[in-house]
């Protein structure tokens, strides 16, 4: 099975983590690069700054725990879903702005590929994990709207990655497609 | 009729009562405001609540696993849901 991980800065990277124990291999993709401020909520160490995330999270996987992923390196397109989808059994969203979420969205709906949505708040006080098939994209107060900025939002970003990795063992072990909703005040299946 | 769950500054609660599943979005954020007022969401008590502290949240119409109709009243995330 392989899994592919679309954005891996904060909740991809977390939840990357928490797959790494899945008989899966994982495709990461994001065409960004480790800033040292993002060390602060995201799974990337001081060595991986400078480097693209795919490549870091990649290489860190490989080196703290022997798992091999695959990197791509580049941003999602029109040009290229497909390919970067071939090949995959599931996809997660783990993208930070709606255009991307759509693009995925309607790229995994032609192909049939499964494909389920993790985000958070801009306020760091409240996430979703959603199949696609119960997905819409909600309107951004201002495009491209920061979330999750600085090291603030730590804890639900753990939370929520641990709630998405949940939702794809689920999902590979047994075909569930369980929605969560997470709050400070816990972890809820809404379907 | 159905659920309604309320999440606010990172807390999340059901309403005890029952609303109509077809209520608009306005009368559904009108009832929250009114009810997390008046303590009837119970650890979500805030009196003082701004009459549109919910005019930027999103409203969703799903069954719960149990089959139980349920409206969630949340913070954008940003993305939603298909009723």
């Amino acid at each position: 099975m392989r899994i592919v991980i679309c954005g891996v800065g904060a909740l991809g990277s977390t939840t990357a983590l928490f797959c790494r124990n899945l008989d899966a291999t994982l495709r990461l993709v994001d065409f960004d690069r480790v800033e040292s401020k993002n060390l602060q909520a995201q799974w990337f160490v001081k060595q991986s700054v400078g480097k693209n995330k795919a490549q870091a999270l990649r290489l860190q996987l490989q080196n703290f725990y022997g798992v091999k992923a695959e990197a791509m390196g580049v941003r999602l397109s029109e040009d290229n879903t497909r390919e970067l989808l071939d090949g995959c059994d599931l996809a997660l969203d783990c993208f930070d702005n709606i255009a991307s979420r759509q693009l995925l969205s309607t790229a995994a709906r032609d192909l049939e590929l499964p494909l389920v949505h993790g985000a958070l708040s801009g306020d760091g006080t409240f996430g979703l994990v959603r199949w696609d098939e119960r997905f819409s994209a909600d309107a951004e107060d201002v495009e491209g709207q920061a979330t999750c900025e600085g090291g603030e939002h730590l804890p639900i970003i753990g939370a929520m990655g641990a709630t998405l990795a949940r939702a794809v063992q689920d999902h590979v072990r047994a075909g569930d497609r369980h929605d969560y909703m997470v709050s400070l005040s816990g972890v809820t299946r809404t379907s | 009729m159905a659920v309604l769950n309320i999440t606010y500054n990172g807390l999340s609660a059901d309403y005890d009562m029952d609303i109509d599943y077809a209520a608009s979005d306005a009368d559904i954020r009108r009832i929250a405001v009114e009810v997390v007022r008046s303590g009837g969401v119970r650890g979500l008590h805030i009196a003082n609540l701004a009459d549109n502290a919910f005019r930027n949240y999103v409203i969703d119409h799903m069954d719960s696993p149990t089959g139980e109709r349920r409206i969630y009243l949340r913070p954008k995330v940003p993305f939603g849901a298909e009723v």
